[in-house]
């Protein structure tokens, strides 16, 4: 399973990811995950979300989810996207690519892998008004 | 031995820095380091039971045997997405 981890200060161009998607001819799902900042935070309108990372080891526990991931499912590559810094309302922070043979495991790794994410990666958001 | 604690988003503004050292006895564990660091820093301990503690890039329990100069990250739950 080829993996890769991009942590960025840029917004993210979902055509452009999109475009650089590499499938063998074996493979026949490909599932996409966006996560895209929310105008509110609790009751409270925000204009944007401050992402802060430990970088270090955000690396090191995305590592340990692939190698999940890897023993789990029959998996061709995951693409990992996560932006750092502010993101404005509407922005996507996070974006995710699962390559599979099959829809199922596509979907069960996704899922897996963003519920691992929020529970292992260590980043935090801070909201702005 | 001496360690380094790095403090990590909302708990370096309740710490009022972003890391510190301690020096603790030889066989010290992250719990007897936690002591020291509400000691110092009592805004922090509120937070104790939330607080997520790694050395390295590894989490580990208030039983981890520490080195000397180790690197300890105390932070809040994870919030990524």
């Amino acid at each position: 399973m080829t993996r890769s981890l991009t942590l960025t200060t840029a917004p993210l161009d979902e055509a452009v990811l999109l475009a650089q998607r590499t499938m063998s001819t074996g493979m026949g799902a490909a599932v996409y995950f966006a996560g895209v900042v929310r105008g509110t935070e609790g009751d409270n309108a925000i204009s944007a979300i401050n992402y802060e990372a430990f970088e270090q080891m955000v690396r090191h526990q995305f590592d340990l989810i692939f190698d999940q991931l890897e023993k789990r499912w029959t998996l061709e590559s995951v693409r990992v996207v996560h932006r750092l810094g502010v993101v404005k309302v509407g922005e996507p922070s996070l974006w995710v690519e699962i390559v599979s043979p099959h829809r199922g495991e596509a979907f069960a790794a996704c899922q897996f892998l963003i519920d691992e994410m929020k529970r292992s990666v260590p980043i935090w958001k801070r909201p702005l008004k | 031995m001496t360690v380094r604690v790095q403090f990590w988003s909302y708990f370096k503004d309740l710490a009022g820095c972003a890391e510190t050292t301690a020096t603790l006895a030889d066989g010290a564990t992250i719990a007897d380091l936690l002591k020291d660091v509400y000691a110092r820093f009592p805004q922090l301990a509120a937070a104790e039971k939330s607080t997520l503690i790694a050395v390295g890039v590894d989490y580990q329990p208030h039983t981890y045997k520490l080195n000397d100069g180790d690197e300890v990250s105390l932070f809040p739950p994870v919030q990524g997405g």
